[in-house]
């Protein structure tokens, strides 16, 4: 595995120096001489051909580790081949991502949508082309293959539940929140929500203030709220990079605090084991990608239509709640 | 010299065509009907902002706020569309007007407040988005971020005459219209002798305060226009819909030859900036670039442009020294 892991890193390292080397011959060429050249190092790439495109929503740990898993499923076979495509996290660069790799003729696109509503079209577009499409954590309206996504509602009814039960069914806690409009920003707020009213109905959220997804964000976020509820006993952060801010605050400030994050990254399970961070929601986002690759590579190696099946395929990750006493059966290649 | 600043910027056309020929002859995707289609589609209302954007720039001011303006404009035709049923015919003018007046609130913090385009873009654009989200359906009434909007009128828009989109039609006029009202207008006039001179035009009377109010307006306009784009394409809005989108129309802008210090510049070059910013993007996905190289590439082609361009610019511009 270890090796695997190296490979992996050392070919991306490759392939992005040879596509900067590429790519500084495009932008230095005025003439036509250099086109011979760069055609000919354009043809070394040979076309795979079955074509699969992953449009992330931005390069992120767990996007990156997503695409991870679907190269390990893909790579086992070189009829594969697989592009991994920005949407900067605007809805307009997504769609004409998913216009482009259309019309590249790929045959399975994956997609974490930056708007469920807004990659419609889109999707649409590509089922009328007979291209499956597969969302990742993010659905979208439109009807497509599948969806797979991590729990994140009765994830965090049990953090609700798992820090009600450590802060000793009472007191104050604050979120550290996401801005709004995206799905799981809500799922995972009201999942925390629904289940401190369900299993800790004493325990008041005092506070519900937007981090940015952000580390630094969260330092200063949660700094406030410390001065206006000094008595605060837990902090919920909608994704790990904001509980790890809350963390660094508790941690200068010297404060004993019972952070939960969301996501399960390497670095918050490390933060677990050395018991600055209470816990957080596990998922196996490699597994989650070669679930994808999965279903991909069954639809279009069968040539399989998506339009085939009565309803759209959906697939809730199992989870994890990591806490100190958990967090040991998370295998090292399983952490992302 | 004002008739060389008004014609399109040959050294860039140039530039553009051989950009896209390089990505012809390395992509057998990129050279098809399909994929220009994708590019006029995709990048239409990235044109019309950098159109807009040029009349503050040519001013010597700048407009960080169209990106919360076109979010602004989305989110009162959201509002208008899901909340309230309104047809189009209603709903798109009353989301123009919105626009405008968020450009000459702009204008007015400018020219009445005596703050710098800077900070006073900077400013609104946190105020603006601030406006939509306080204002937005979708949080508003949840539900109503997973209903698409499906009036006629608005999505008419996002037809085509064959390989041509709607959008690029309108970006068309827009441009036109523009480049005669700055080379064919007193107005016009009045946009470059402020940007190159202001002390000078207050002197030769020259109402500066009318002219930047109108400016800011423009790209107000041009905004709004492209949310009507943006949400005939995706039948819905956000509202984080446009961020960061300001500094891709500055630098379409720039690229297109307006200066930042103002009184250079004309309305078509900050089409083709737009476009090479379109064709950069696709083209490096379609030769297969990976992601993390994009970025590094899309800077330096963009630096090439402007770097070919203002040498040869500046090339002429020593001729012509000469030759007086």
């Amino acid at each position: 595995m270890r090796t695997r892991t190296t490979d992996t890193y050392e070919t991306s390292r490759r392939e992005v120096m040879k596509s900067l080397a590429l790519g500084a011959l495009v932008a230095g060429s005025s003439g036509a001489a250099l086109t011979g050249t760069l055609a000919s190092s354009a043809r070394a790439a040979e076309p795979a051909p079955i074509k699969m495109a992953f449009i992330q929503f931005q390069p992120h740990t767990v996007s990156s580790a997503w695409a991870k898993g679907i190269q390990d499923v893909l790579s086992i076979q070189p009829k594969f081949g697989f592009q991994l495509l920005d949407g900067q996290a605007k809805a307009d660069i997504q769609i004409s991502l998913m216009d482009t790799v259309i019309n590249d003729g790929v045959n399975v696109i994956f997609v974490q949508p930056v708007d469920s509503v807004g990659i419609g079209p889109s999707i649409k577009k590509a089922a009328r082309k007979g291209i499956p499409v597969i969302t990742l954590n993010i659905d979208s309206t439109a009807k497509h293959a599948a969806h797979i996504e991590m729990n994140h509602y009765f994830g965090a009814m049990e953090i609700a539940n798992a820090m009600g039960t450590m802060i000793g069914g009472k007191g104050k806690v604050a979120i550290l929140n996401a801005p709004p409009g995206i799905i799981i920003r809500d799922q995972r707020t009201n999942g925390f929500v629904d289940g401190m009213k369900k299993y800790h109905p004493d325990v008041q959220i005092v506070a519900d203030q937007v981090a940015d997804w952000d580390r630094k964000k969260a330092q200063d976020v949660l700094s406030t709220i410390l001065t206006a509820h000094p008595d605060l006993g837990g902090v919920y952060g909608v994704n790990d990079s904001m509980a790890l801010g809350a963390m660094d605050v508790a941690k200068s400030k010297g404060i004993k605090l019972v952070i939960f994050g969301n996501d399960g990254e390497k670095d918050a399970l490390e933060a677990i084991e050395a018991g600055d961070l209470a816990g957080t929601q596990y998922t196996d986002v490699f597994q989650q990608g070669r679930f994808a690759a999965a279903v991909a590579t069954v639809l279009a190696t069968g040539g399989v239509q998506a339009s085939a099946f009565a309803e759209q395929g959906h697939l809730l990750m199992p989870y994890v709640i990591a806490t100190k006493e958990t967090v040991g059966t998370i295998q090292t290649y399983q952490r992302w | 010299m004002k008739s060389v600043a008004r014609i399109p910027n040959k050294e860039l056309a140039i530039f553009f065509i051989v950009t896209v020929a390089i990505f012809c002859s390395l992509s057998p995707s990129f050279r098809t009907g399909e994929n220009f289609e994708n590019i006029l589609v995709g990048f239409s209302h990235m044109g019309v902002l950098a159109v807009g954007q040029a009349f503050p720039i040519l001013l010597g001011g700048i407009d960080l706020s169209v990106g919360s303006i076109v979010a602004l404009a989305g989110m009162v035709g959201f509002d208008g569309f899901l909340i309230f049923g309104l047809p189009g015919a209603i709903v798109i003018p009353v989301m123009l007007a919105t626009s405008v007046v968020a450009g000459i609130f702009n204008g007015v913090l400018i020219t009445g407040a005596r703050l710098q385009p800077f900070v006073a873009t900077l400013a609104t654009m946190a105020v603006y988005r601030g406006v939509t989200y306080a204002i937005s359906g979708r949080q508003l009434f949840p539900e109503l971020a997973t209903r698409s909007i499906d009036d006629d009128l608005l999505l008419g828009l996002d037809n085509y005459v064959g390989h041509f989109p709607y959008a690029f039609f309108l970006l068309l006029i827009v441009a036109g219209l523009s480049q005669l009202l700055l080379a064919a207008t007193r107005f016009g006039r009045d946009v470059y002798a402020v940007g190159g001179n202001r002390e000078a035009a207050r002197l030769a009377g020259i109402p500066i305060g009318r002219t930047t109010a109108i400016c800011y307006a423009i790209s107000g306009f041009c905004a709004g226009l492209a949310a009507l784009i943006l949400v005939s394409r995706m039948t819905t809005s956000q509202e984080n819909l446009g961020i960061g989108i300001e500094l891709s129309a500055i630098a379409a802008a720039i690229v297109g030859g307006a200066s930042l210090q103002g009184g250079t510049g004309n309305a078509i070059g900050p089409v083709i900036g737009a476009f090479l910013l379109g064709v950069i993007l696709i083209g490096l996905n379609l030769v297969g670039i990976t992601t993390y190289a994009q970025p590094v590439l899309t800077g330096l082609i963009l630096l090439g442009a402007v770097y070919y361009d203002r040498v040869l610019l500046g090339r002429r511009r020593l001729r012509l020294g000469k030759s007086q």
